[in-house]
């Protein structure tokens, strides 16, 4: 498993507390699982995800990740409506261990408002979380 | 290597439930109601479900109906249910003479990575294989636990909110017959076999509870304290109260 300094960490996203990430793109907020995230599930063999269209609050679940013989929630980082979805990730899920913050994104939000971006840590909070985590 | 064994350092122990025999669906609603109380923290402790399940037939997330080898109705005949739930894996078979247990734990705080998490519930299976004088082990294909190509211990379970909950199932005195009508966990040509199987012999099942228990303790470092099935819903419904009474000032 990886230490924290082996973790990549891209400073130009905000991370949510139960490790998702989202980044804004052209307005529409792309969401996926943290490098520490996938390390914790180990390799992932399936991933359910939304429908373009519906709807969530932050915080409520999205979807659900499953790693060999787990399966585990995935709370969207931000509300608003599902306007994209990694289709990719039906036949190759592997792509989110392999790119968490590329390949690996798993839909995109177009957020109801973006003040509840604040609510979400950048980099170094996110650090010191996991660390704290570690301790 | 160490924050998975780093729950040693942990303040408090668990609860341990021995339960004869749950309906299955009376134990899953249980275990959501303790999950959703371990996650507000009003049980303030991890909590381990040590039981039988009448014959029932359970497909995980992804399903696996179409492992099922036999019409529904069949089995309705026959008083058997089939259950959907959100755990991994495919479809499984519980029934008499097979002991399951559900640890609901916290892995943050337990320091358990998921994957290493599943690791250790294979490895309290194949501890208690080993107090019986089984070597069972991995399998580099497949999780569960199995002697060869044949497949003794089950494991299965689903995280929300950091909050583990379903479990592992190992085959004590379980009849063989159940699993020949599905493709156990999908896989086609397995064969499930037990305890019994090997040994030739019948084993108590009081003697395999108390072994599972000894590595339960060991392997997710917590001493347990034992509590009946009424103590446990003491707890939730006081829980469920101080929820009440926070929402309702």
């Amino acid at each position: 498993m990886k230490e924290i300094h082996e973790l990549d960490l891209p400073d130009d996203i905000r991370y949510a507390e139960n490790h998702e990430w989202a980044r804004v793109e052209d307005g529409q907020v792309k969401v996926g699982i943290s490098d520490y995230a996938q390390d914790q599930l180990g390799q992932i063999v399936f991933i359910e995800l939304p429908r373009k269209g519906d709807a969530f609050q932050k915080g409520e679940q999205f979807g659900t990740v499953e790693s060999v013989k787990a399966v585990s929630d995935l709370y969207i980082p931000i509300g608003g409506e599902i306007v994209g979805v990694n289709e990719d990730l039906d036949e190759s899920p592997e792509l989110v261990n392999e790119e968490a913050y590329a390949g690996g994104w798993m839909i995109e939000v177009k957020p109801d408002n973006l003040d509840a971006w604040d609510t979400l840590m950048d980099k170094t909070a996110y650090k010191k979380m996991l660390e704290e985590l570690e301790e | 290597v160490n924050r998975a064994s780093g729950s040693l350092k942990r303040p408090v122990g668990c609860y341990y439930v021995d339960i004869p025999v749950m309906e299955y669906r009376d134990a899953w609603m249980l275990q959501v109601r303790l999950v959703r109380a371990r996650q507000d923290g009003s049980l303030d402790r991890d909590i381990i479900l040590s039981l039988q399940h009448p014959p029932v037939y359970t497909l995980g997330r992804r399903g696996g109906r179409d492992n099922l080898k036999v019409p529904d109705a069949f089995l309705e005949g026959r008083g058997i249910q089939v259950v959907q739930v959100e755990r991994g894996g495919d479809i499984t078979y519980h029934g008499p003479e097979q002991l399951v247990v559900y640890p609901i734990v916290d892995l943050r705080s337990a320091r358990f990575r998921v994957v290493d998490f599943v690791e250790a519930l294979e490895e309290i299976m194949i501890r208690t294989l080993g107090d019986f004088g089984i070597e069972a082990s991995r399998s580099p294909l497949n999780r569960g636990v199995w002697m060869g190509a044949e497949k003794i211990g089950s494991v299965g379970i689903a995280v929300r909110h950091s909050v583990s909950f379903h479990g592992i199932a190992l085959n004590v005195n379980t009849a063989s017959e159940a699993f020949e009508c599905i493709n156990p966990c999908g896989l086609k040509g397995v064969s499930m076999t037990s305890m019994e199987k090997l040994l030739g012999d019948t084993v108590p099942m009081g003697r395999v509870r108390r072994s599972v228990r000894g590595h339960v303790e060991e392997i997710l470092g917590c001493p347990s304290e034992s509590i009946d099935i009424e103590a446990v819903h003491g707890l939730l419904d006081r829980g469920s109260e101080k929820r009440t009474r926070e929402e309702t000032p």
